[in-house]
């Protein structure tokens, strides 16, 4: 390494500054020669050409840092041969499941008065923009029918592209926006999509579906006096599950469960939270307050 | 006497009779001194901004403004507490001179409304009457009214070393030289054991009035000036600072031009201060300092200004005292000469008998008169303690025969017992001889022995034969030309020389009951019969040879300054090598080559010995000249006050000065000095006060004990502090990545500060207790200017190549954690806004799954722990490798400094404890981390040993090479 700190053109004879850098000549005459030349010649850079000198100094740096950054992606590359393409070594930090609703604009208030359209029209734009992917025709197009109620294994080769269970849009009923494109934001009766986060391998309820409720976080429970579920009751089915990641999954849609909140108590703001309720599920973390649960405030103008 | 109401109003006038102690900085400025010194001011920056941007996010509501309000609490914290540290250790330090400064209350024995009383020293006032007795110390500035054998020891004062008699005659118009004013603090002294002597006086100064208070006012307007490591801590901590500053504003500056929010590039700013402060590390020095001030308390060398300890290091040159430091400070006799031949005696500490060739009659006549021409006694008790280290009533030259005779002959008293006294002259300046008649033990022999003793050349005046081998042969030509000869040749090593005769006065002219008279001298006092002479010196102390020599080869020059004559003080200087054998003075040359002083070339002369007299009238230039020109010097018959000359000339060479010193004069010059040396047993409270050292036994071997310890703990400061500046680069890259880069923060502010204050803090302290790599004593003292504590090569060989080797061992283990979590690197560039978003809460990973925002934190914490866990094992190699600075490790071994491993473990353990133990502790952002995470920086670790060892090669065989230039720090 060290000889190549002097341009090449000033280095004649680079067998022999090898000899005297490695040490293995035991010479000691030859060695001192040798360093009064690198000493004469490190002189008369720095003497006739500081910046030469200069120069030495960053040719240093850079063939130390270059042989750095090598190393450290030759460590990287390593790291990246260890990790497997379709799952992650570990997966303790991204269970038990999280929860996200759309709506999602910015925040969990869902703030808005009926008779003024502009306040809900971003909701549901919103919404029709997450459904679009769970539109019948494409679902039919890419997705396959599945049994439902038991999960959908996939054998075989981890590296074979696995298929995805069909969740069309029209089993959200009323939620759906097909008959009602509003999602209800119109009359007062939002609709709300829940969502679990989806982690790979991993089954929900271990056999038995989740199922998803909604109440009043805190403060007067009369505020919140009927809430319908779709698709079954607000359950999330098996058959989705488990999921296989991005790479062979490529067609996976998370399942959703359609909120209707077809009688909240309007000019207020109604704090609400949806828990998942099933074997395995954790939702009463003090820290983490979208695990296994979410809470959203309603604000329904009228 | 002053009646007691007058002496109360003088009391309230003129105060008390006692020195106003040293003006001290109050307590609570000493404390906020440390609350603002160093870093502090940074870190006080870094809690206020904390503040600002808590202040500002709570107003925003935003729900992790609390941790900012904690980090500022915690930083201020730190200030706080390594402020408390700092003024606690440099308390402990001066209390341990507080003891020294006790002193016991004095009394003073005073006539007040016509009664003797007493009372406290303090309380007297001018124009009491006081009453002084052999032993006391003078309580005043007084005059002398009534004297009676009084004789006082001046040498606090003036340096000279003789007792000075005093009486009540004024003799000269200086206070200083006349005999009839004795003054404050010094000492009067038992003139002999049968004539206590007494004096009666008048005060007639107190106080700060008195010639000792004027000294100490003076030596308190003697500037202190900053140690040399002071200095170099200002310029460390100038350099981290600047470093910290110009990034922070930088970054800032680039961070707002990126577009990130202006509270959130405080934020960042805060961070890369945080990172950039090495918060432990002015604790770690002080501790080390410590330690070695501890050390060197052990060898004798008691330092009361902790940063004294490296100053003594950087000496270059040393101004001894003769007396006392350099030499035993007892007369002892080195030289005897009988029998037409020069026999050497011992002069050792610990002699207990002479080898000296004892079986010629002439030595049995010489011992008698040795023994019994002598009035100094031991005192009383003292059987079973060693002769050499007994005390003894009468004048130094007396004591040394005394011992002399003691040692070999054994039981004085015994003798002159046997040999009963009969008549005495004792020694006066006029006659410059002392002469004692005695029956002899011989029950036969019924003659008297007249013995005499004195300067040679009287005493060979009054002899007529000379004693060879035991007979008496006429003193003739010839034998008075040897006796020349060897009288020349002790008076020439500085020796002082006595002769001795004796006559066995003829039974028939003398029978038993002879009436001697000394008034009338009716007995012979010429024709005696010479005997032999004895030359005595104040020998030097055994280490000290060595000790010079040591100093020598350390670059350290030594120099002597001695109230002593010129001859002395050049016979000692050449016996402990402060001149070397072969050196010759302008003097020497010129009596060799037979010419004038004038046409010698002062060039050629190595050696200089400087009278007092010259120096006195020399110009500053003519002192420099000396000071450059000759590499041995010695000042003699110098007065304290020229101490002060010498010391300012040396200190205008750019040397760093240490000066002993013991008397109150000497305590400008102590104060003046680079770092002053008090004398623990003989030196004076004022000189203690004045110097940053005190040196116990007085021995100068242990000052230079002392420059090795100084020298060493600057060797291995500069590691401790290389060790900690690495890591701050492995603290700093994380955030200078999160900002470009935009990947989740990889370490927090508080894993920061685990690592300053928790981890690296006893591996820091252990490379205090480094061995030296090489014969430290062999080099040049270091140059105040140019070899820095923290030099280029330090700095940027620990932040641009250690310290980035450690960044990218950390984010391997960084960028592992997340990978294995489902994160590739790829993914996380870029990342960093919606990581951090509070509403994001189904981020997608490289896998596809989807995270909140707390399992997102919670694996940010993980990456915490894992940096952290990565600097640790890396600082682990970086500890190693700081063991040395030039040789292999395999050459200074791995187990000659235990402590190191204590380090080693107890960094370890530390982090352990914060991982395994603390890590359910959310503040404290740790969690627990898999085991195999501790592995991943290991290949660097390795790597950073590995690339120093090659650094070290390349040093240790291209010495001055480029290489050389560039890599040792």
């Amino acid at each position: 390494m060290l000889f190549a700190l002097f341009p090449g053109h000033l280095v004649p004879d680079v067998e022999q500054l090898m000899v005297g850098f490695v040490g293995m000549d035991r010479d000691r005459d030859r060695a001192i020669f040798l360093s009064v030349e690198v000493e004469v010649l490190a002189t008369v850079l720095t003497t006739t050409c500081p910046l030469c000198f200069a120069g030495l100094i960053l040719l240093f740096y850079l063939i130390l840092y270059m042989f750095l950054a090598g190393m450290f992606s030759f460590c990287i590359y390593g790291l990246l041969l260890t990790l497997s393409p379709y799952t992650p070594t570990y997966r303790d930090r991204v269970s038990p499941p999280g929860v996200m609703i759309r709506p999602y604009l910015h925040g969990f208030t869902i703030a808005f008065n009926v008779s003024e359209p502009s306040t809900w029209t971003p909701y549901v734009n919103s919404m029709h923009h997450f459904l679009q992917a769970y539109d019948d025709n494409i679902q039919e197009e890419k997705n396959i029918e599945c049994p439902a109620g038991q999960y959908f294994v996939q054998d075989g080769a981890e590296s074979k592209e696995k298929k995805a269970c069909q969740f069309k849009r029209s089993q959200l009923q009323n939620c759906s926006g097909i008959e009602d494109p509003t999602f209800g934001y119109s009359t007062g009766q939002p609709c709300i999509l829940l969502k679990m986060n989806r982690i790979i391998g991993y089954r929900p309820g271990y056999g038995t579906p989740v199922s998803v409720n909604c109440a009043i976080q805190k403060g007067n429970e009369s505020a919140l006096k009927s809430v319908d579920f779709y698709p079954g009751n607000g359950t999330f089915d098996l058959m989705y599950y488990p999921y296989y990641g991005k790479l062979t999954h490529v067609n996976y849609t998370s399942p959703l469960v359609a909120l209707h909140f077809t009688d909240v108590k309007k000019n207020d703001f109604v704090p609400i939270q949806c828990r998942l309720n099933g074997e395995g599920i954790v939702n009463n973390v003090t820290n983490d307050r979208f695990l296994g649960r979410i809470i959203f405030t309603l604000s329904i103008g009228m | 006497g002053l009646t007691s109401a007058r002496a109360a109003e003088i009391l309230a006038r003129d105060g008390p009779n006692a020195l106003t102690p040293p003006k001290s900085t109050p307590e609570i400025i000493k404390f906020l001194k440390q609350m603002v010194g160093g870093f502090s001011i940074l870190l006080w920056v870094g809690a206020l901004l904390c503040w600002i941007a808590f202040g500002i996010q709570i107003a925003q509501g935003v729900a992790s403004a609390f941790d900012n309000l904690y980090l500022g609490v915690v930083l201020a914290l730190v200030v706080i507490l390594t402020g408390i540290f700092a003024y606690y250790q440099e308390a402990k330090s001066t209390n341990i001179m507080a003891s020294f400064s006790k002193m016991i209350p004095q009394q003073a024995l005073v006539i007040r409304d016509g009664e003797k009383k007493e009372v406290p020293a303090e309380q007297l006032v001018v124009g009491d009457m006081v009453e002084i007795k052999g032993g006391d110390r003078i309580p005043a500035d007084i005059r002398l009214i009534f004297a009676q054998g009084c004789k006082v020891d001046n040498s606090s004062l003036t340096g000279e070393s003789e007792p000075q008699s005093r009486s009540c005659d004024f003799t000269h118009e200086n206070p200083l030289e006349t005999k009839n004013i004795a003054f404050y603090s010094t000492t009067c002294l038992e003139a002999s054991p049968f004539l206590p002597g007494t004096a009666t006086g008048m005060v007639i100064n107190t106080g700060d009035h008195t010639i000792i208070g004027r000294i100490a006012s003076l030596a308190s307007g003697v500037g202190n000036e900053k140690t040399p490591i002071a200095i170099e801590i200002e310029h460390f901590v100038h350099i981290v600072a600047g470093v910290a500053v110009s990034i922070g504003v930088l970054f800032f500056i680039i961070a707002v031009s990126m577009k990130y929010k202006v509270l959130d590039s405080i934020i960042f700013l805060i961070g890369i201060i945080v990172a950039n402060v090495p918060e432990g590390l002015l604790a770690t020095v002080t501790v080390s300092l410590s330690l070695t001030a501890k050390r060197m308390a052990k060898k004798n060398c008691l330092v009361k200004n902790l940063e004294a300890v490296e100053t003594l290091g950087s000496t270059s040159i040393i101004c001894s005292d003769k007396t006392g430091t350099l030499t035993q400070n007892r007369m002892t006799v080195a030289h005897l000469w009988f029998d037409d031949q020069i026999y050497s005696a011992d002069t050792s500490e610990e002699q207990t008998t002479q080898s000296f060739d004892q079986s010629s009659q002439s030595w049995a006549a010489l011992s008698k008169i040795v023994t019994l021409c002598n009035r100094a006694e031991f005192k009383p008790g003292q059987e079973n303690v060693p002769i050499m280290k007994r005390v003894v009533v009468g004048d130094a030259s007396e004591t040394a025969l005394l011992k002399f005779a003691e040692v070999i002959l054994g039981d004085v008293m015994g003798i002159r017992k046997r040999n009963r006294k009969l008549a005495e002259i004792p020694f006066n300046s006029t006659n410059k001889f002392q002469l004692s008649i005695h029956e002899t033990e011989d029950p036969n022999d019924k003659r008297f022995l007249l013995v005499m003793k004195g300067a040679p050349e009287r005493i060979l005046e009054r002899c007529s034969t000379i004693m060879i081998n035991g007979e008496e042969q006429p003193l003739d030509r010839e034998r008075a030309e040897a006796f020349q000869t060897a009288y020349m040749e002790l008076g020439g090593l500085g020796e002082r020389v006595l002769g001795f005769c004796h006559l066995y006065l003829p039974e028939d002219e003398f029978p038993d009951t002879y009436p001697f008279d000394t008034d009338s001298m009716n007995f012979p006092t010429s024709n005696l019969c010479f005997v032999g002479l004895l030359s005595m010196i104040d020998p030097p102390r055994s280490t000290v040879p060595d000790a010079v020599s040591k100093c020598r080869s350390a670059g350290i020059k030594v120099i002597m300054v001695t109230g002593d004559h010129p001859i002395t003080a050049k016979a000692i200087a050449k016996s402990v090598g402060i001149i070397s054998a072969n050196s010759e003075t302008v003097e020497d040359i010129a009596k060799r080559l037979n010419i004038p002083v004038e046409q010698v070339n002062k060039q050629d002369a190595r050696a200089a010995v400087i009278n007092g007299m010259e120096l006195k009238d020399m110009t500053t230039e003519q002192l420099d000249e000396i000071l450059i020109n000759h590499s041995e010097i010695v000042f003699a018959r110098t007065s304290p006050q020229q101490k002060l000359i010498i010391v300012e000339g040396c200190q205008r060479q750019d040397a760093v000065v240490a000066v002993t010193g013991d008397g109150v004069n000497d305590s400008p010059a102590l104060k003046k000095a680079d770092i002053g040396i008090a004398m623990g047993i003989a030196g004076s409270d004022a000189a203690k006060n004045a110097a940053d050292m005190i040196l116990l036994d007085d021995n100068f071997a242990s000052i230079v004990t002392g420059v090795e310890e100084g020298r060493l703990i600057f060797d291995n400061l500069k590691k401790t502090i290389a060790y900690t500046l690495t890591k701050n680069i492995a603290e700093l890259c994380p955030f200078l990545i999160y900002i470009i880069a935009s990947i989740p923060l990889p370490i927090g502010t508080i894993t920061i500060l685990f690592i300053d204050l928790g981890t690296d803090i006893i591996p820091s302290v252990a490379l205090a207790y480094e061995k030296a790599e090489s014969d430290i004593m062999n080099r040049r003292p270091r140059h105040k200017k140019k070899d820095r504590l923290v030099n280029e090569q330090l700095a940027v060989y620990s932040y641009l190549q250690i310290g980035i080797l450690q960044s990218v061992g950390a984010f391997l283990a960084y960028f592992t954690v997340y990978a294995e979590q489902g994160w590739l690197p790829n993914t996380l560039l870029g990342l960093r806004v919606s990581w951090e978003d509070d509403y994001y809460n189904d981020i997608e990973d490289s896998y596809g799954q989807e995270w909140t925002r707390y399992q997102r934190t919670y694996l940010q914490w993980s990456g915490y722990t894992a940096f952290f866990v990565s600097i640790t094992i890396q600082q682990v190699a970086d500890l190693i490798i700081r063991k040395t600075r030039r040789n292999s490790l395999f050459q200074q071994g791995l187990l000659r400094n235990k402590v190191i491993w204590v380090g080693i473990f107890s960094q370890i353990a530390i982090a352990l404890i914060l991982c395994y133990g603390l890590g359910s502790v959310t503040a404290l952002n740790f969690t627990p981390l898999r085991v195999q995470y501790w592995f991943v920086a290991m290949p660097y670790a390795i790597l950073i040993w590995v690339y120093d060892e090659i650094r070290k090669l390349f040093i240790r065989q291209y010495p001055g090479s480029w290489w050389d230039k560039n890599m040792y720090y």
